[in-house]
């Protein structure tokens, strides 16, 4: 046996190595010099800004970055770009957002900064991983540090209940997709995907690639919280911490959809002619089509009956796993490179869009529900609305972008993730779009149910307006502009996020 | 002059919101919350007498009848535009909204005391959201203004309105909402129509209607009707029609006195507005086919609205409910697919704003002094407030529709319209044309029964209620402001011919679009240019 050339590649790998030896040195300094709060924190934000800048250099077209390395086990693409950008403002911001809460109730901060910073590491391994197994490797890093940051409230038992229920059940997806991948080798002959992508036209298509692929869905559909594996959500989400929430509920959904898209966009591609490949993808397009259907619908009604702010906030980022899931659908569904493209950048675009909002929310969300997040009911924000208009205009703002309402962030990402599903001109699809577009009708009615609570009733109990941290100030300010900015003048960035780094069609 | 006139209608559209920065930036430093509506009325004053511009304007200098026009790229993933330009059709809805803006800031003096700085700003987003509707000519950005105006009027209805504003918001706000995200659904489809037969998706008005006249985009006709039946769908709720019709009584009743102006007055308008900008010229087959599902609904809102306003004891929910009988006639004027019908619709518009926006004041006018709006509360006002009676029953008078006021004009044009038209089926026995006409011409008779009812139990005979013998007569200020709405129905009965000229060409090129295509012969025509 011969082994082939590892190609080993140092700056293709220097954002996320950046982000790990950042994780490792907070870790370090917090065993030597514990207790100091501002201090992990700064060092996680330089190390996530560097990453960020040396993401931005790798950016430009004549970068030197080689499209693949490793062996074909890592790879520099648009996608990995855009979404691994998406991932560290995530965790700037959650960085930023969680000062409050470090400051409220006393956390362990070093601990908790590395294991923010080793999630991020995790996230970005999987958007730039092109083999199932840096895939898996991402997911699991990921994975184990969120369940440890779910539960760092050690003495609420919510917080113990969210952590253990999470770990549950996410080492039990995790089996799944472990299986999946197993098949799929087995199948294939292949961990990496440029070759299961080279292998899935055989004629001799086994179904063990199908079982592969169906486990597989089941994993990442965990991750990414689609119907009907999103149950775990709600009481994940309303007990962890809720600076926690806001970053599992958008970052490591982010890393899921990048993977879900490496594996089922770029790895099973319809090869043209082969019958097998072809059959392969109308399954799982069918299979996600309804999943996306479930999602949506599952996420928009029980959102509506909830009471606590914090689990119609988890109903709803299902019901967002669902809008982006359509936008995946038309990826897949696309007739060629070039429009495969432009939809995985208008699923990065949502995910951004979705981020910066649902951050921004639960930003005020950690704000007003004060120690251990008592005020999250929906009556604990009654007639707030013009004793802190700042906030909560800030909150509305963040509200209609997550209905998709025009001028916000949303609206783009709704039209752009629509757009591609459309196109491909499937009857299938376009059921799925008109689910969607109903189900933004129903979800109308919780999202403006909060502004109806801040600034239609009355306040009856005495409300001590919060006080603004500068951190927090900054959190706001950023996701504000950013809502808007999305909403108004996404165009630059959408351009980026569909401007291949190296071509992807090459691979 | 060169770069007011270049950027005329992005100011019209920038500079309410600019006016509420202003405002925010004048509480933060100075701390006068009576300066407030000064500024407002100052910021809608000027924005109105810059809008005046507009009637300056003429479309030589650009393409398919459209001036002012402004075509910039906003979105390029998308191939999206902001493309502005206004036409027959919208100058009159433009000017009408910046004129009712400074009468509605002047009505809200004493009324609005909750939270005044907010209650400004909301008031100008609304104006900036409403003149973008009017002049957006990129379906996507059309769409967006569309939306937009929803959320402050939300806001407007939800704070400053009565006991009952949260269901009412709501409502307003998901009715609407439902609506117009199907037809954001048929807008991007749309574009994907376009892009498989032209090669380019497109969003612009202009472009999708040039490929349609020259045969380049074409619909198949299951297609065309479920489109239109998308957009129809949209601006029904907002017009309302029957049955769409039921978030209006509520949002009315419980929207401030401002509010329902301006909702009477503009907001209805986008609904027929919309009706007429895409749906007729972007489905013309589709709109003929379906039109006589319109008119009955038309009808049956006049009468339906017409019944229902008799029996409301709420002088406001009974000039909601004459509302919904209105814009029945201007929904079977613009159907009627005649000359006459659709510029009567189009001039029905400008009545309804005036005469019903004039209605919600005077009411508004009553409520703040007595806080009741009961039928059955008042009796013999006309001894106590000689001038509000007056005011109320010259405005009344034009809303029935008497000769030499403006109701008249409008609601003549769409009578003699829908009798010319051949719209509906005409056998040997029965020309259905006419059985509609004289339907619709009952909903006059109605009109006048409820509105002379109601004013005979609220001015006429003695003072029945001891409350109110010490009631004030208007101010000067509320005669101030009901003066220029008396002028406008009187001087738009009398003389209706500026106001139909303008919109002549416009109007008559959709009509032609529509009625061109009956006969078989397809034109290859551009859009006719004046």
């Amino acid at each position: 046996m011969q082994l082939a050339d590892p190609n080993v590649n140092i700056p293709i790998i220097l954002p996320e190595l950046i982000v790990a030896v950042a994780g490792v040195v907070v870790m370090l300094f917090d065993c030597f010099f514990p207790r100091r709060r501002g201090i992990t924190g700064a060092m996680s934000l330089i190390g996530l800004a560097i990453a960020a800048v040396v993401l931005g250099m790798m950016w430009s077209t004549d970068s030197g970055v080689p499209a693949a390395a490793w062996g074909g086990m890592i790879v520099h693409d648009s996608l990995r770009l855009s979404f691994s950008f998406v991932f560290l403002l995530v965790s700037a911001l959650t960085v930023l957002i969680s000062t409050i809460w470090v400051d409220q109730e006393d956390v362990p901060a070093g601990e908790y900064h590395a294991l923010l910073l080793f999630a991020t590491f995790g996230m970005m391994l999987m958007a730039s991983g092109n083999d199932l197994v840096v895939i898996f490797l991402g997911l699991e890093t990921l994975s184990i540090a969120t369940y440890v940051m779910a539960g760092l409230r050690k003495s609420d038992l919510r917080s113990n209940e969210s952590s253990m229920k999470y770990f549950i059940l996410g080492s039990l997806a995790s089996a799944f997709l472990l299986y999946g991948m197993a098949l799929t080798y087995g199948a294939t002959g292949s961990t990496n995907l440029t070759e299961i992508a080279a292998r899935v036209g055989d004629p001799n298509f086994p179904a063990l690639l199908l079982a592969g692929a169906a486990m597989m869905i089941v994993g990442f559909g965990f991750k990414i919280a689609a119907a009907p594996f999103h149950v775990w959500t709600p009481d994940v989400y309303e007990g962890a911490p809720s600076p926690i929430t806001g970053f599992m509920a958008t970052g490591p959904k982010a890393a899921a959809f990048a993977s879900l898209v490496r594996v089922f966009i770029l790895g099973f591609p319809i090869a043209a002619g082969a019958q097998a490949a072809g059959y392969l993808q109308e399954s799982w397009i069918t299979a996600v089509a309804i999943m996306a259907i479930l999602t949506m619908t599952v996420g928009n009604v029980a959102a509506i009956m909830q009471d606590n702010v914090k689990r119609m906030l988890a109903y709803s980022s299902i019901s967002h796993a669902g809008y982006a899931l359509v936008g995946f659908l038309g990826a897949g569904m696309a007739a060629s490179a070039e429009a495969r493209d432009v939809a995985v950048a208008a699923v990065a675009f949502y995910l951004l869009t979705y981020a910066v909002t649902n951050l921004g929310a639960f930003a005020i969300i950690t704000l007003l529900g004060q120690r251990n997040d008592r005020r999250t009911e929906f009556e604990d924000f009654n007639g707030i609305g013009f004793k802190s208009p700042l906030l909560s205009f800030s909150l509305s703002l963040f509200m209609l972008s997550l209905l998709g309402l025009p001028l916000t962030a949303g609206f783009i990402g709704k039209v752009l993730v629509f757009r591609p599903a459309l196109e491909a001109g499937n009857t299938l699809l376009t059921i799925v779009v008109v689910a969607a577009v109903i189900n933004t009708a129903i979800s109308a009615y919780y999202y403006l149910r909060l502004i109806v609570v801040m600034f239609f009733k009355e306040r009856t109990t005495d409300w001590p307006v919060p006080r603004l941290t500068p951190a927090f100030s900054a959190v706001l300010i950023i996701t504000v502009l950013a809502v808007f900015y999305l909403g108004i003048f996404g165009n630059g960035v959408i351009d980026k996020f569909s401007q291949p780094a190296t071509s992807t069609a090459s691979r | 002059m060169d770069l007011i006139n270049q950027n005329l209608l992005t100011l019209l559209i920038l500079l309410p919101v600019i006016g509420a920065f202003a405002l925010v930036g004048h509480q933060m430093f100075w701390k006068k919350e009576e300066h407030l509506k000064w500024v407002t009325l100052f910021i809608t004053l000027a924005i109105f007498l810059l809008s005046l511009l507009l009637l300056t304007g003429s479309s030589t200098a650009s393409s398919a009848g459209f001036f002012f026009e402004q075509n910039v790229p906003w979105i390029q993933a998308i191939n999206t535009n902001y493309h502005v330009g206004v036409d027959g059709l919208s100058l009159w809805l433009v000017i009408l909204t910046t004129f009712i803006m400074p009468i509605a800031v002047l009505s809200t003096w004493h009324a609005v005391e909750k939270r005044p700085l907010a209650f400004y700003v909301f008031l100008l987003l609304l104006q900036s959201a409403m003149v973008g509707v009017f002049v957006s000519l990129d379906l996507l950005v059309f769409y967006l203004f569309f939306e937009a105006s929803l959320v402050p009027m939300f806001f407007l209805i939800g704070i400053w309105g009565g006991a009952n504003r949260i269901y009412a918001a709501v409502k307003f706000f998901i009715f609407t909402a439902f609506g117009s995200l199907l037809m954001l659904a048929a807008i991007i489809s749309l574009y994907y129509l376009h892009m498989q037969a032209t090669g380019v998706g497109s969003f612009d008005f202009v472009t999708i209607l040039n490929s349609l006249q020259t045969g380049a985009l074409s619909f198949a006709p299951q297609t065309g009707m479920l489109l239109f039946l998308a957009f129809a769908l949209a601006f029904s709720i907002k017009v309302p029609l029957f049955p769409f019709h039921t978030w209006l009584p509520d949002a009315h009743t419980e929207a401030p006195t401002a509010g329902s102006v301006i909702l009477a007055a503009v907001l209805l308008k986008m609904g027929t507005y919309g009706l007429m900008r895409f749906n007729f010229p972007l489905f013309p087959d589709a709109s003929r086919e379906l039109a006589w599902i319109f008119i009955i609904l038309a009808i049956i809102g006049i009468i339906y609205g017409a019944l229902v306003a008799m029996v409301q004891p709420d002088i406001k929910r009974l000039v909601a409910y004459s509302s919904v009988a209105h814009m029945g006639f201007v929904i079977l004027g613009m159907f009627s697919f005649t000359e006459w019908g659709m510029q009567g619709a189009l001039y029905q518009m400008l009545n309804h704003g005036i005469s019903t926006g004039a209605l919600f004041l005077l009411v508004g006018f009553i409520y703040e002094r007595r806080h009741t709006r009961e039928i059955g509360q008042f009796g013999g006002l006309a001894i106590v407030m000689p001038v509000y009676a007056t005011f109320f029953v010259i405005t009344a008078m034009s809303s029935i529709g008497l000769p030499f006021l403006n109701g008249f004009v409008g609601e003549f044009l769409i009578m003699v319209g829908m009798w010319k038209s051949t719209v509906l089926g005409i056998t040997t026995t029965v020309n259905w044309n006419y059985v509609a006409t004289m339907l619709a011409g009952t909903g006059v008779i109605f009109a006048a029964v409820y509105l002379l009812w109601m004013i005979q139990r609220v001015f006429f005979g003695r003072v029945t209620n001891e409350k109110n013998r010490a009631l004030t007569d208007l101010s000067y200020r509320e005669i101030g402001l009901m003066i220029p709405l008396l002028f406008l129905m009187v001087f738009m009965g009398v003389y209706p011919k500026p106001f139909l000229d303008r919109s002549r060409e416009s109007v008559v090129a959709i009509q032609e679009r529509v009625v061109r295509q009956a006969g078989g012969t397809i034109e290859q025509a551009q859009v006719p240019t004046r």
